[in-house]
């Protein structure tokens, strides 16, 4: 009994050095942009996004799995793999791509910050510069670890929609519907909001974190089948509580004809749960998922961007040894900082809307995968299978499609 | 000057200047030469099959690639397996640099004519290449030269980098040999900002002495790794030419049944110190204590005490002696004295009257805290580790590993280790 006991706690020991990844960029999906893109979706358009949910759903654990798996295989990072397999001006444009993607998401993040604590009555001018230190400090310092924890529990928040939705007693017959049965309207202001459900849910910045997070553990292609429980978990995961997320805005605020343009309509949806209480347990979750994506985004980025040159990188070299490193970390949190503050700026509608452009970019990362995921000389035979491939292109059309129809609606109206 | 990067894709012409097909690779031979010379250029027409055109067919590369004879007389060059492919194997992948003792990128690579041979001179590591591989060299060179200023040049001579490829194990050898000459420390920060793959293939590479030098100054992480990746064998023989203070550390990061297996595999004495030293908490001083240190019986007189240290094979295996310690029959710690006053000292004086007799001490379960703080305000370079009840010495704790506590080293204070 005993010793099975310790079997027991061992396996679970090894599942916890090995998950992680997953647990942090599905908590990523549920970070201030998603909230406001899910909100914004749920309240204009009520169920009617909950196909495309499934949809990004799928695109999610389908990219993720790749990027996890291309970790694994090749224990390099992206950055690395791009550079070495496209040569300098196409791993130029691309990084530039993921610059301005995760540059807008993180300006997303101070956004979220901004609103989370203004709810609290705390102004943004003291707040969002605070947080920035704070997380430049936490980072730099490297106690990064245990604040992770802390962050992780905050974002936990987010769980309350699950709850909520079955206090309010949504159409479930409705619900389950518009999960199944898509409907797609030609307005830019909707194929805005596609855009930007999916460019919330997969974005670049978790691709590259994915696969420099599995290469970094190790993990080897016989332990990977751990992996990848952990990647399609965690990513369905996230997902589920964004579905909740559509539906509680839209039994509640859809149904009352509000369409959320700040935090604190958003936070009504949490008001049957709650009551008055609504507003500190949104901005609870909007803060925890915030610090802890731009604690992580800023760096990832940097590092991606430094590797893909070669210049130095790393915490463990000093300002001095690694100046591009530590200038371009700091160059992306102070110029986040500026626009959030900008008087005036609308910060519902920013974080949001960062998240069409990050749609826009993605592409430009997919088809750079898909190649490197179906070279069987990188991948030795752990390449792409027919569905991953399918998909992914589809995808990318999707967005290509979206991207077009945006661009030509105006001048048909 | 020329490179690699201009090579590829560019038309190769015959004798009488018809075209042959476009150049897609460099092979380069003799890798342990200081310039190893060009061999073939690889060539596709078409959607035809790669082949080779040897370098004594090759009549000028720049400012085009032109043959000495007509295509009819091409004779094909059969790679013989020892060559670098400059492009496939080398053009934007990461190499060390063993000048610099860093992790670079190779950016391009430079090609010379070297009496009548063309020859790999350097590798292009800094912003020019990437500038001319961008087609911005020359706009941002003439915009630098209206400035005033000129373009840092960041080639790095052939002969001081060291390329890496971890599925070739025979090319791997002349990279090793290069790279082993660094300090451990160097060493081990290049490992750590080599991809997986290739920190792992260089590390078993290593001898046992340049492994374990190198794990004895690589975070944990990377220690478990690259000691997973290696035969229990081989994982007990590193782990013997580590100190035993970091042995243990290493144990206790691993799992018991691995740990256990190391252990019964290591020779009896070194696995009966990292026992000893496993005992204690990792942030106590018994934790952090090396049981390699030098010990004299007490009665003897400064001359003698110095023939005892040259014979003493304890002594010779401590890599670092500030002090000399001096013990009882039962163990027990009598008194210290420092190398220099053992050296100053006239040989006939016994050593009672030149050491201390009172010196600082701590127990194995001290914290580390309180340990760095004693070394700090004696400003000791080591101190004894004493049990509390029998007076027996145990270890030392030396200066570097007590500060660990208070001034953690820079692998300690990192997050994930990709950041």
């Amino acid at each position: 009994m005993k010793l099975r006991l310790q079997n027991w706690l061992r396996r679970i020991g090894f599942y916890l050095t090995i998950f992680g990844p997953g647990l942090i960029t599905a908590s990523a999906d549920n970070d201030a942009p998603g909230i406001a893109t899910y909100s914004m979706a749920g309240s204009t358009y009520g169920y009617r996004f909950l196909w495309l949910i499934v949809v990004v759903t799928v695109g999610e654990v389908t990219i993720q799995e790749i990027a996890a798996r291309m970790g694994a295989v090749t224990g390099k990072g992206a950055a690395d793999l791009i550079r070495e397999q496209f040569g300098v001006r196409v791993t130029a444009f691309s990084m530039l791509c993921l610059l301005l993607a995760n540059l807008g998401t993180t300006v997303a993040q101070f956004a979220g910050i901004a609103a989370g604590m203004e709810l609290l009555g705390v102004t943004r001018y003291v707040a969002v510069p605070l947080a920035a230190l704070a997380v430049g400090y936490v980072v730099l310092r490297g106690s990064y670890e245990r604040v992770e924890k802390i962050l992780l529990v905050l974002s936990l928040a987010a769980l309350s929609y699950v709850v909520t939705a079955f206090v309010i007693r949504p159409a479930w017959g409705d619900v389950l519907r518009h999960a199944i049965v898509p409907t797609f309207e030609m307005d830019p202001d909707y194929i805005l909001a596609v855009l930007a459900t999916i460019g919330t849910t997969i974005t670049p910045w978790a691709f590259v974190y994915m696969q420099a997070s599995v290469a970094d553990k190790g993990v080897t292609t016989e332990d990977y089948r751990y992996t990848r429980v952990d990647v399609v978990g965690g990513a369905a995961w996230g997902n589920v509580v964004s579905a909740f997320i559509v539906i509680c805005t839209a039994a509640t605020l859809y149904s009352h004809g509000v369409q959320v343009e700040s935090a604190e309509q958003a936070a009504l949806a949490l008001e049957p749960l709650v009551g008055q209480w609504a507003r500190y347990l949104f901005s609870t979750g909007l803060l925890g998922a915030s610090l802890l994506a731009a604690s992580v985004l800023p760096l990832s980025t940097t590092y991606a961007i430094c590797e893909a040159f070669g210049w130095e990188r790393g915490l463990d070299h000093r300002t001095r040894e690694a100046p591009v490193f530590y200038g371009l970390y700091a160059a992306i949190i102070v110029l986040s900082v500026l626009v959030v503050l900008i008087p005036g700026i609308p910060l519902f509608l920013m974080m949001w809307l960062s998240q069409s452009v990050n749609a826009v970019l993605l592409p430009v990362l997919l088809i750079l995968v898909l190649k490197i995921a179906n070279d069987g000389r990188v991948m030795k035979g752990w390449t792409n299978s027919r569905f991953q491939n399918l998909f992914t292109w589809g995808l990318t059309g999707l967005i290509g499609v979206a991207t077009i129809a945006l661009l030509i609606t105006p001048l048909l109206n | 000057m020329l490179y690699a990067s201009q090579l590829q894709g560019r038309q190769i012409w015959d004798a009488w200047s018809l075209p042959v097909g476009e150049c897609v690779d460099v092979l380069v031979g003799a890798l342990d030469r200081p310039y190893p010379p060009l061999r073939a250029l690889a060539v596709r027409n078409g959607e035809s099959d790669m082949y080779f055109i040897s370098a004594e067919q090759i009549s000028s590369l720049f400012p085009s690639i032109n043959l000495k004879v007509p295509q009819t007389e091409i004779t094909s060059y059969e790679p013989r397996g020892d060559e670098l492919w400059l492009i496939d194997q080398v053009l934007d992948r990461q190499i060390v640099d063993t000048e610099g003792r860093r992790v670079v990128r190779v950016n391009d690579l430079q090609i010379m004519r070297i009496r009548d041979q063309f020859c790999l001179t350097g590798v292009d590591v800094g912003a020019q290449g990437l500038l001319r591989r961008l087609g911005l060299g020359k706009p941002v060179q003439a915009v630098a030269n209206a400035f005033g200023r000129s373009l840092p040049s960041g080639v790095i001579p052939w002969e001081d980098v060291a390329p890496l490829q971890p599925d070739e194990p025979l090319r791997l050898q002349v990279s090793r040999d290069k790279i082993t000459r660094l300090p451990p420390a160097d060493i081990a920060s290049i490992l750590n900002d080599l991809d997986r793959r290739t920190s792992e293939a260089l590390a078993t590479a290593f001898s046992d002495e340049t492994l374990a030098d190198t794990l004895e100054e690589s975070p944990s992480d990377v220690q478990v790794a690259v000691l997973s990746r290696l035969s229990p064998g081989r994982a007990a023989d590193i782990l013997e030419e580590m100190g035993p203070d970091e042995a243990a550390d290493l144990l206790a990061d691993l799992s018991r049944e691995a740990s256990t297996e190391l252990l019964a595999l290591m020779e009896d004495e070194e696995a009966e110190e990292v026992q000893t030293l496993l005992r204690y908490p990792v942030d106590s001083a018994g934790g952090i204590m090396t049981t390699e240190f030098a010990r004299v019986p007490d009665h003897l007189t400064i001359g003698q005490t110095l023939d005892y240290l040259r014979r003493s094979p304890e002594a010779t295996e401590d890599e670092v002696m500030h002090y000399v310690y001096l013990v009882d029959g039962q163990a027990r710690l009598q008194g210290v004295i420092s190398l220099r006053d053992l050296v100053m000292a006239p040989r006939d004086d016994p050593l009672g009257t030149w050491s201390d007799d009172d010196p600082v001490t701590v127990g194995p379960h001290t914290s580390q805290e309180d340990v760095a703080y004693l070394v700090a305000k004696y400003d000791l370079l080591a101190v004894p580790v004493v049990d509390e009840q029998t007076g027996e010495l145990l270890g030392i704790v030396t200066v570097d590993d007590a500060i660990d506590a208070v001034l953690p080293t820079a692998w300690k204070k990192r997050i994930p280790r990709f950041f």
